[in-house]
């Protein structure tokens, strides 16, 4: 069992890497796309902009690694900008296509109607089941920090909604479920973020 | 470590690797280190403590002290922070701000403004509280907000370590002239103060030193208390 | 004083630390989880969890596994039912405070005889306990920080030292405090999480040598040895497992306290500021600060010792809340005679003292310094250990 943590360029990779350290979770960095034959697991972390995060992807021929370790139904967790990519598209700073794993489209918060961005703590509440969050106290709170949701096409790619105002998709999971995109930052959530990464480790062991 | 009062008098209060540690154990919601002495002393952040800080930190840790570059930024988010604080680097080097907020977004960037409350007008300070500016609290406010900041964190250096409240005007000041979230620092004693704080104000987070360096108090009694007093708080 | 807000069942008041009243005052999180304990708990299965804890560690080692003791009631029981029950070899260790009354020394030495364990028994420098009592008084009006840290680290070095994995204590935090809670449904471990979040005050022994070692008086590193958390990759190396016995059997002081009494011949004694007939399973007798230690928490949080007693009655069903309040009305917050005793080890008059104490109240509660009453001596106190360091 390997767990990669892509590298492109974009947000701080150690904070995930230290969390799967302290939990005893193999792990690795992915450098380039020949390291893609090592891992059973991925992780895409991420902090930035979408676009910049697209054209980074492209320029390290990770998309098309990506759609391929897809197809073979491997465990996938995008997380915050890394839950983003997933989606077909996304609007920062202005329109552009995504990995297209899960069906949907990145839109920034809705006008005026709250501060931006959304930064701190704030609650999940459970639309589908999900292996992911096994043994995870739902009442917890978890660490949110964008400016942007993920708008999904249909309800049944939600694992839980958060309500900041208004109610937009936390947790998103693809009809296969071996994708799953979390907008919070479970290496930053403590115990109960700890335990997703956990559960992330053991999909499809 | 250290801790001060109205930032002179600092007492040492331990290491930085086991209060991250200790506060992890603790919950708390984010840690934030700031190094004081960087810009007066004219060099960086001790990168290879906050390398050991992060591994131990599985909450948002936010990193201050001289930040004066771009470069400082990337590097610091390498070695494991979240959001950075720049504080004296903003009074002169807007394209700093702008820059940063595009390349790392802006929810990384906190602006941090210190302010003394001299005959009745806020001033503010850079250098530690050792160089008084010449624009105003709002003006610094707006104009930090238009060229990409993501945050405010609030310092009133009277108030700072004393151990007496937090200053209820000055973050309804600091609210009533900006959008972003704010986080409030200086004059935690007690539990009391922070409920004040929260209820008299819309303030989006709070910070705190003394209160537990110098008080029998921990992050667990404070969120007990503050749920008494129905201050809505993270859930553990 | 200030009213302060108090749940409606149990009586345990907001300053409790970790206390949350429900909405409408009619219970709290205490009055739950001992709810939850009688009754969502599977007991039966847990004492299986710890049939199989014992097997999995019997024989392997020079000891079974490493009893922490302090020989008040608690951890007696915690020895006695492990031996009776599982026949096992441990080895129990003692970190001594120095500050054991006397007729708890004769409950230790009764208690062992009886059982006949291997049994270790640390008392740290005197000279830089003072040092550390005064540090910990002054930044946090708790001068137990070398009791606390001891106690929770000593053992764990010993069971790294002597390769014992298996460590069991008595008592869950659960039954005490909300910081662990029986809703959670796990089992508790006494480990660096625990450790960090509250044993050592927020103090790591790191921390505090750097606290205490002055230029004009200074103190090694290796002084802080004793109150030092070992390693977590040596404890895990070792694959250990640090776990309360509270977990796996309904913690019952009553039973408990009559087991140890009829089969041991274990005895109680007085506690200071507290009538007998509420400390019937006599808790916190074993050290002769605790008066003072009772006496300052009621200075800073408007309840202490007769509040939490009769609470557990009432938890228990044992005790109505009209009866409680009376206790509590008429012998909460007396001045104990401990006090001198403790002033004079730091070198302070009381004055400095109750300064210190008043930068610590907990809001709302507000002491009323004027209109404190003297509490009745210990009946021991003549045989304490004097030391006046006042100048």
């Amino acid at each position: 069992m390997m767990v990669g943590v892509l590298d492109y360029g974009m947000g701080n990779l150690s904070s995930v890497t230290n969390a799967l350290e302290y939990l005893g979770v193999e792990n690795c960095i992915i450098h380039n796309t020949g390291d893609f034959n090592i891992i059973s697991h991925l992780i895409i972390p991420g902090v930035g902009s979408f676009a910049k995060a697209m054209e980074n992807l492209n320029d390290r021929g990770f998309v098309d690694a990506i759609t391929s370790f897809n197809s073979k139904g491997l465990p996938i967790l995008g997380i915050c900008l890394g839950m983003q990519l997933l989606a077909e598209k996304g609007t920062e700073p202005y329109e552009c296509a995504g990995l297209g794993l899960i069906k949907g489209s990145v839109e920034i918060f809705p006008e005026n109607s709250v501060r931006v961005p959304h930064v701190g703590w704030n609650g999940i509440k459970l639309v589908n089941d999900h292996s992911i969050l096994e043994d995870v106290k739902q009442t917890a709170d978890f660490y949110f920090v964008h400016s942007y949701q993920f708008h999904v096409d249909s309800n049944s790619s939600i694992i839980s909604t958060t309500d900041y105002g208004f109610e937009f998709p936390s947790i998103v999971m693809n009809d296969r479920q071996n994708v799953v995109g979390i907008q919070f930052h479970p290496e930053k959530s403590q115990k109960q973020g700890l335990q997703i990464l956990t559960n992330f480790s053991k999909t499809n062991a | 470590m250290v801790k001060g009062r109205q930032f002179g008098n600092y007492r040492d209060t331990g290491d930085p690797v086991s209060a991250a540690r200790i506060y992890n154990a603790q919950y708390v919601d984010e840690l934030a280190f700031i190094d004081i002495d960087a810009t007066n002393e004219s060099r960086a952040t001790n990168k290879e403590i906050i390398l050991k800080v992060s591994k131990e930190c599985f909450m948002p840790l936010t990193i201050g002290g001289g930040i004066n570059s771009v470069d400082a930024i990337r590097e610091l988010l390498l070695v494991g922070a979240d959001k950075v604080i720049i504080n004296t680097a903003a009074y002169t080097d807007e394209n700093l701000i702008r820059e940063s907020s595009e390349m790392f977004g802006k929810q990384c960037i906190i602006i941090g403004i210190d302010v003394k409350l001299e005959e009745n007008q806020y001033v503010l300070y850079k250098n530690s509280g050792r160089i008084r500016c010449d624009i105003s609290l709002k003006d610094h406010l707006k104009k930090m907000e238009s060229i990409g900041a993501g945050e405010f964190f609030i310092n009133n250096i009277s108030q700072d370590g004393m151990m007496d409240g937090y200053d209820i005007d000055l973050i309804n000041l600091v609210n009533n002239n900006t959008r972003l979230p704010v986080i409030a620092c200086g004059g935690a004693g007690n539990f009391k103060h922070l409920a004040d704080a929260y209820t008299q104000t819309v303030v989006s987070g709070l910070a705190m030193a003394s209160i537990f360096h110098f008080g029998d108090n921990n992050p667990i009694r404070a969120r007990a208390y503050l749920k008494n007093n129905k201050v809505p708080i993270k859930e553990i | 004083m200030s009213e302060l807000k108090k749940c409606g069942n149990c009586l345990l008041p907001e300053t409790y630390e970790t206390l949350v009243i429900d909405e409408g005052g009619k219970g709290c999180n205490m009055c739950r989880t001992s709810e939850f304990k009688k009754t969502n708990i599977d007991w039966d299965k847990r004492k299986l969890m710890l049939d199989n804890v014992i097997e999995k560690y019997r024989g392997k080692y020079d000891y079974d596994c490493i009893i922490p003791f302090s020989g008040g009631k608690d951890s007696t029981f915690t020895l006695y039912y492990l031996m009776k029950e599982y026949k096992i070899k441990p080895l129990v260790v003692r970190f001594n405070h120095g500050f054991m009354r006397s007729h708890h020394e004769q409950n230790t030495t009764t208690v062992l005889k009886k059982l006949g364990a291997d049994f270790i028994d640390f008392t740290p420098n005197w000279k830089i306990v003072k040092k550390l009592m005064w540090e910990a008084f002054s930044r946090k009006t708790d001068f137990c920080w070398h009791c606390h840290t001891g106690i929770y680290s000593y053992p764990l070095q010993v069971a790294l030292r002597y390769n014992v994995p298996l460590i069991l204590w008595g008592e869950p935090l659960a039954e005490m405090s909300a910081y662990y809670t029986y809703e959670d449904n796990v089992i508790e471990w006494e480990d660096e999480e625990k450790f960090n979040m509250i044993r050592n005050l927020g103090i790591s022994a790191d921390d505090m040598w750097g606290m205490i070692n002055k230029p004009e008086d200074p103190v090694e590193k290796r002084d802080l040895y004793p109150y030092t958390y070992p390693k977590l990759s040596d404890l895990k190396k070792m694959d250990y497992y640090s776990v309360c016995l509270g977990s796996f059997i309904p913690w019952d002081y009553k039973a408990n306290t009559k087991i140890i009494m009829e089969e041991l011949g274990w005895s109680g004694d007085e506690l200071e500021g507290v009538p007998d007939s509420i400390n019937k399973e006599f808790a916190k007798i074993e050290c002769w600060m605790q008066g003072t230690r009772d006496y300052i928490k009621y200075l800073k949080r408007g309840y202490s010792r007769v509040t939490q007693l009769t609470n557990f009655e009432i938890r228990n069903d044992r005790m109505a809340r009209a009866e409680a309040q009376e206790w509590i009305d008429n012998f909460e917050g007396n001045r104990p005679e401990s006090l001198d005793v403790f002033l004079e080890y730091m070198g302070i008059t009381e004055e400095e003292f109750n300064n210190t104490i008043k930068k610590f109240i907990v809001p709302p509660f507000e002491p009323d310094f004027d209109n404190i009453k003297k509490g009745k001596k210990a009946h021991d106190m003549d045989e304490w250990y004097r030391e006046n360091n006042r100048k």
